[in-house]
């Protein structure tokens, strides 16, 4: 059973209109893909057809096709269209395994249990999130979370250790780290930030010094 | 006048030169190099071509060329008039060179694992994948920053042969078993070039849809 858990997977300005993207959380694959008019998906990266993964398919307007045999699968997981059979309306049977997603603070989010009662983590307002960056680093997530926390209480500003690890910096700037455990040798980290250096000159400074943070965690 | 490229489908080297033939809609003969199982790249006569025993060769106009990097230099200097491929103004000829010589230098750790795994090259697949890891972030690293600047090529406003010499074996890394999980930025620049007018697919690379 998979934990009843929020996990930040991408970020959200990372995950493109009619794009399909590889994703691993807790050793499970998933194919995060986004329709034509902006709406995302977290399901199983696997077509119910022949097993083929759904990341590597391409997105039609609303639906998801697998790159395999062209297979496509509607927002509700129901497979709409099978081309070889154009005459045929699949089976209620045919359909892809869905998982819960949201978006908040400019970060894709997804929980892998079945009937997820867990709450997002409270980061505040929604508005006003903008990208930095996703790093990933080698080890497993409790390991990134103390490496991340540990680095950034190096930095000028006050730390606050979570499930998401945030620093206040002097100018009033918020940076936000959100963790992806992918595998045991494995987590992603989603680096966000909300305030005076939600700029495209600030961003691209906040880029830099994650970069030099996972440098710096990979030397140790 | 006849183009001749000396060529094998399943090259990610030679997919660089076809890729650059179709967008400048130039007509060439392709003369097929069996390089595996057969190893034709290193019989005699082949080595009378290129010394060096490796794939690609262009021949045009009484030049033979190897090496895919040169031969994108070539085609872009010869027969984009435009200077689209390659500009030649300072601040985006130089880096466009950089980039270059990377998808020939760092990257091509990418196509030794999928040399390993595909055609059983024997070599040191973890440092390979270790390597190409590494070529992946820099590349990514980079294309993250672009993306900031709402850019999507990796250098100036239209792709260049730095963008058409890094695809191939960055688009191919899963069959060497480098997963493209890690690079976001790499997977958008990656769609956006499949997305070219012009573009033509290869084994293991789908047209986009």
């Amino acid at each position: 059973m998979p934990p009843d858990q929020w996990n930040a997977v991408a970020l959200d300005s990372q995950i493109r209109a009619s794009s399909s993207n590889p994703v691993i959380v807790n050793d499970y694959a998933v194919a995060l893909w986004r329709s034509a008019s902006g709406q995302v998906n977290a399901w199983e990266d696997r077509c119910p057809h022949r097993g083929m993964r759904l990341s590597l398919g391409f997105v039609e307007g609303e639906q998801l096709r697998c790159i395999y045999h062209g297979w496509g699968y509607a927002p509700d997981g129901q497979c709409r269209q099978i081309p070889a059979h154009p005459d045929l309306t699949p089976p209620k049977t045919i359909c892809a395994r869905r998982h819960a997603v949201e978006r908040r603070y400019g970060l894709i989010w997804t929980n892998l249990a079945d009937d997820p009662q867990a709450a997002l983590p409270d980061l505040g307002a929604d508005e006003g999130w903008v990208a930095v960056r996703s790093i990933f680093l080698t080890g497993g997530v409790q390991e990134a979370r103390k490496a991340v926390a540990g680095d950034l209480a190096e930095w000028d500003g006050t730390v606050s250790d979570g499930d998401v690890v945030t620093l206040e910096m002097p100018d009033g700037t918020r940076l936000a780290a959100a963790f992806q455990p992918v595998d045991a040798g494995s987590t992603g980290v989603h680096f966000v930030a909300r305030g005076p250096a939600a700029t495209a000159e600030g961003r691209h400074g906040l880029a830099r010094q994650v970069v030099q943070l996972r440098n710096r965690i990979e030397n140790n | 006048m006849t183009i001749t490229l000396h060529d094998y489908s399943l090259s990610g080297s030679c997919y660089k030169v076809r890729l650059m033939l179709g967008f400048l809609g130039l007509d060439y003969d392709r003369r097929q190099v069996d390089f595996y199982p057969g190893r034709q790249h290193k019989r005699p006569e082949f080595l009378a071509i290129n010394p060096l025993g490796q794939l690609p060769v262009l021949e045009d106009d009484g030049l033979v060329l190897r090496d895919a990097q040169a031969i994108l230099c070539h085609l872009a200097n010869r027969y984009d008039g435009g200077g689209t491929w390659l500009p030649r103004d300072p601040a985006r000829f130089g880096p466009v060179m950089m980039w270059l010589m990377f998808a020939g230098g760092e990257l091509m750790a990418a196509s030794s694992a999928r040399l390993h795994d595909v055609m059983s090259y024997d070599l040191d697949i973890d440092a390979a994948r270790r390597s190409a890891r590494a070529a992946f972030r820099v590349l990514d690293d980079h294309l993250t920053h672009r993306e900031i600047d709402g850019a999507t090529w990796i250098v100036g406003d239209h792709p260049t042969i730095a963008d058409l010499a890094c695809f191939p074996y960055v688009a191919l890394s899963g069959d060497g078993g480098i997963g493209h999980e890690e690079y976001p930025a790499i997977r958008n620049w990656l769609r956006e070039f499949r997305k070219l007018p012009g573009f033509h697919a290869m084994s293991g690379i789908p047209e986009y849809v």
